[in-house]
C-alpha cells in the first residue's frame, strides 16, 4: 500500500509539471531525483548522471540516429513524386480509385522515414492535391491519409520500436521484424474500409483515371523499385541475420546516399541539411530517453514497478484485461502525449507488470506501437492531426472526426492482434541470428 | 541634471549592446556544438561501416562498438542547446494555451522549473566526469578508453542546454518574449 501511495505522489509530481510546460525530458528527470533523493534517500545526482551516460553512449542506441538519418536523406529525394506517379496507375482503376494510393504511399513511405508527421507531410503534399483536382471528397482524402500515416511507426524500420527496444532490452532488430506482418495487415484492413465505402458512400463520383495497358502500369511502377530494393536490403539484412539493427541502418544509410546520387538530388546543402535535420530529431529522442532511464533507476531504487505487478498480480486480471486496462490507459495518455513519450513514461513502470503476467515482451512491443498509432489521431494531442491542420488549414477536431473511422479500424486490429498473437510473433522467430 | 540626462542614454546601450553581443556569441556557441554533434553521427555512419567492412574481410578491430557508443551520446549530447532552441524538444502547452492572459505567468514558471532542472543535472554531469578524471576510470569493454575523455562530450553539452534554457528564462522574464521556435512536431 506504501508503494502505492508513493507512486501516486510520483505521478502526481509528474503531471503537475508535464501539465505546466516543463520539457517532457527534463520533467522525467525531476521526478527521478525526487523520487531517489526524498524517497529512497540516496544522493539522486551522481547515480543517474551515470545511469544517463551509460544509457546514453550505450551501442544499441545508435540505430535510432541511423534510421532517423536514412529517412531524412530520402526525404530530399524526389522518392515521394515516384511513389505518387508509380502508384496511380496501379491504382486508379480498383474501386476507392486513387485513395489507394494515400494508404500505399504511407506504407511505402513509413516504411521508409520510420516516422508518423514526416510520412503524413510527404505524402500528403504528393496526393493531397492530386485528389482534389480529382474531385475525391476531401473527408475521404485526409481520414484515409491520417491513419495510415500511422503506420511508419509499425512498418520497419521505425524509431519508437528502437525506442522500445533499448528500453526493454529486447532485440530491436526482432522487433523491428515482429511490425511486418501486423503493419500489411493493417494496411489491408485500410484499402478494405476505402473499398466498402466508396461503394456505399453517396455523392461518390470522383473523376475516373484512364484505363492504363499492362505495359505502362509496369512503366510506372519501375519507378518504385529503387525504394523496394533499398528496403529489402535494410529489412532482409537485419532478417537473415547478415547485419545487427544498426548495421543495418547504417547499409541505409548509404543506401539512401546512393539513391540520392543516383537521381542527382545529392550535393553539399542536402547532405548537411539531412544530417543536421536528423541531429536535432535524434537529440530531441535521446533527452527523452536519457530522462528515461533516471526514471527506471529511481522506479528500481523503490521497488515500485515491482509492488505494482504484485498488487495487480493480486487482483488475478487475465491477460486480456490488463491488456483492455493498458489499451485505455494508453488512449488517455495518446490524448496528451507523442507516442515516444508514452511508451518511455510507462515502461519502466509496467514493464515488470507485463512480463509477469507472462505476455511476450515482442507482442507487447507491437501493441504499444499499435496503440501509439492510435494516438497520433485522437485529439487534443496528436501529431498527425498538427500536421494536416497545418496543410490544409481545417480545424483539428474536424480532421479528427474525418480520422475516426481510421481510429476504429486500428482498434479492431487490437484485437485481431489479441486473437491471433502469432501475426507479431511467428515472423521475429523464423529471423536467423547475426554470426558475429 | 542636463549632463546626466545626456550621458544616460549612452550606458543602457553600452548594456543592451553588451547583451546582444553575449547572445550573439552564445548562438554561434549552441550552433557550433550542434555542427560537432552532427559530425559525430557521421562518425558513427563510418564506425558501423568499418564495423561491416572488418567483420567480413575477417580482421577485428577491438572496440568499434564502444566507440560507436561514445559519439553516440556526443551526438546527442551536443545537440541539446540547438534543438532547444529551434524547438526540437518536446513539451506540452495544451495547459498553457488555455490559461489566456495568464500565459506569460505560466511561462515564466515551466521556464524557471526548466533551467533549474537542466542546471542541477549539468553540475551533476560535470561532477561524474571529474571524478572519473580523479579515479582514472577506465572503459569496461575492451577499447579500454579512459572514460572521461568521451564523458566531457556530455558535460559540455548538458552545461551548454543549461546555459540555453537560462538565457530562454531571462529573455522570457526581461523582454516578455522567449525565442524558441515553434514546435516543428518531430516524431
Amino acid at each position: 500500500m506504501e508503494s502505492i501511495t508513493i507512486l501516486l505522489v510520483l505521478l502526481g509530481l509528474m503531471f503537475v509539471l508535464l501539465g505546466a510546460g516543463v520539457w517532457i525530458g527534463l520533467s522525467l528527470m525531476a521526478v527521478a531525483a525526487f523520487a531517489i533523493d526524498i524517497f529512497a534517500g540516496r544522493p539522486a545526482g551522481d547515480s543517474i548522471a551515470t545511469t544517463i551516460w551509460s544509457s546514453s553512449s550505450s551501442w544499441m542506441l545508435t540505430s535510432l540516429p541511423m534510421f532517423i538519418w536514412m529517412g531524412d536523406i530520402l526525404l530530399c529525394t524526389k522518392l515521394s513524386e515516384d511513389l505518387f506517379r508509380g502508384l496511380a496507375p496501379l491504382m486508379g482503376r480498383i474501386p476507392g480509385g486513387l485513395l489507394h494510393t494515400n494508404v500505399m504511399g504511407c506504407t511505402i513511405f513509413g516504411s521508409v522515414s520510420g516516422s508518423s508527421a514526416a510520412t503524413l507531410s510527404t505524402v500528403a503534399k504528393m496526393t493531397i492535391p492530386e485528389l482534389k483536382k480529382r474531385n475525391y471528397p476531401e473527408p475521404l482524402i485526409i481520414g484515409t491519409l491520417a491513419g495510415p500515416a500511422t503506420l511508419g511507426l509499425m512498418i520497419p524500420p521505425s524509431i519508437i520500436m528502437v525506442v522500445y527496444g533499448v528500453m526493454t532490452n529486447e532485440s530491436i532488430a526482432a522487433i523491428n521484424i515482429a511490425g511486418v506482418i501486423p503493419g500489411l495487415v493493417l494496411a489491408g484492413l485500410f484499402m478494405a474500409y476505402i473499398i466498402v465505402k466508396t461503394k456505399t458512400m453517396r455523392g461518390y463520383a470522383p473523376d475516373v483515371e484512364p484505363q492504363v495497358g499492362l505495359w505502362e502500369k509496369f512503366a510506372a511502377a519501375r519507378r518504385l523499385i529503387p525504394v523496394f530494393v533499398l528496403l529489402f536490403v535494410v529489412i532482409g539484412s537485419m532478417f537473415a541475420g547478415y547485419a545487427t539493427a544498426t548495421e543495418s541502418a547504417a547499409v541505409g544509410v548509404a543506401g539512401a546516399f546512393f539513391l540520392a546520387w543516383w537521381q542527382g538530388t545529392l550535393n553539399w546543402k542536402s547532405f548537411s541539411d539531412s544530417l543536421m535535420s536528423a541531429t536535432m530529431a535524434s537529440a530531441m529522442i535521446a533527452l527523452i530517453l536519457a530522462a528515461a532511464s533516471g526514471l527506471s533507476l529511481a522506479m528500481g531504487f523503490l521497488g515500485l514497478p515491482e509492488a505494482l505487478a504484485q498488487w495487480v498480480g493480486s487482483l488475478h486480471l487475465t491477460a486480456f484485461w490488463l491488456i483492455m486496462s493498458l489499451l485505455l490507459l494508453y488512449i488517455v495518455l495518446g490524448c496528451f502525449l507523442d507516442g515516444i513519450s508514452c511508451v518511455a513514461l510507462t515502461i519502466a513502470i509496467i514493464e515488470p507488470m507485463v512480463r509477469q503476467a507472462g505476455i511476450d515482451m515482442i507482442w507487447f512491443g507491437i501493441f504499444v506501437v499499435l496503440v501509439v498509432e492510435m494516438a497520433q489521431i485522437t485529439p487534443p494531442v496528436g501529431f498527425n492531426l498538427f500536421v494536416l491542420q497545418s496543410m490544409t488549414g481545417h480545424d483539428m477536431f474536424k480532421i479528427a472526426w474525418w480520422a475516426f473511422p481510421q481510429f476504429l479500424i486500428m482498434a479492431v486490429m487490437v484485437f485481431v492482434l489479441i486473437a491471433i498473437p502469432e501475426l507479431a510473433t511467428w515472423l521475429p522467430k523464423q529471423m536467423i541470428p547475426v554470426r558475429v | 541634471m542636463v549632463a546626466a540626462a545626456v550621458e544616460q542614454p549612452p550606458v543602457i546601450t553600452r548594456q543592451i549592446s553588451a547583451l546582444r553581443t553575449i547572445r550573439r556569441g552564445l548562438d554561434a556557441l549552441y550552433l557550433w556544438s550542434a555542427y560537432l554533434a552532427a559530425a559525430s553521427m557521421a562518425m558513427i555512419l563510418v564506425i558501423t561501416m568499418a564495423q561491416i567492412f572488418s567483420r567480413y574481410a575477417g580482421i577485428n578491430i577491438r572496440g568499434l562498438s564502444d566507440y560507436a557508443g561514445y559519439f553516440m551520446a556526443a551526438s546527442a549530447f551536443l545537440a541539446f542547446p540547438l534543438a532547444l532552441n529551434r524547438g526540437a524538444h518536446v513539451r506540452i502547452e495544451l495547459l498553457l494555451g488555455l490559461m489566456g492572459r495568464f500565459r506569460h505567468c505560466g511561462e515564466v514558471i515551466a521556464f524557471g522549473i526548466s533551467a533549474a532542472i537542466a542546471s542541477w543535472f549539468a553540475y551533476y554531469a560535470c561532477a561524474m566526469v571529474y571524478w572519473s578524471w580523479k579515479f582514472g576510470d577506465i572503459s569496461t569493454g575492451l577499447d579500454a578508453t579512459p572514460l572521461w575523455i568521451p564523458q566531457c562530450a556530455m558535460a559540455f553539452g548538458a552545461a551548454l542546454f543549461a546555459v540555453a534554457a537560462a538565457g530562454q528564462f531571462l529573455q522570457l522574464l526581461w523582454t516578455g518574449a522567449h525565442t524558441i521556435a515553434p514546435s516543428s512536431s518531430i516524431e
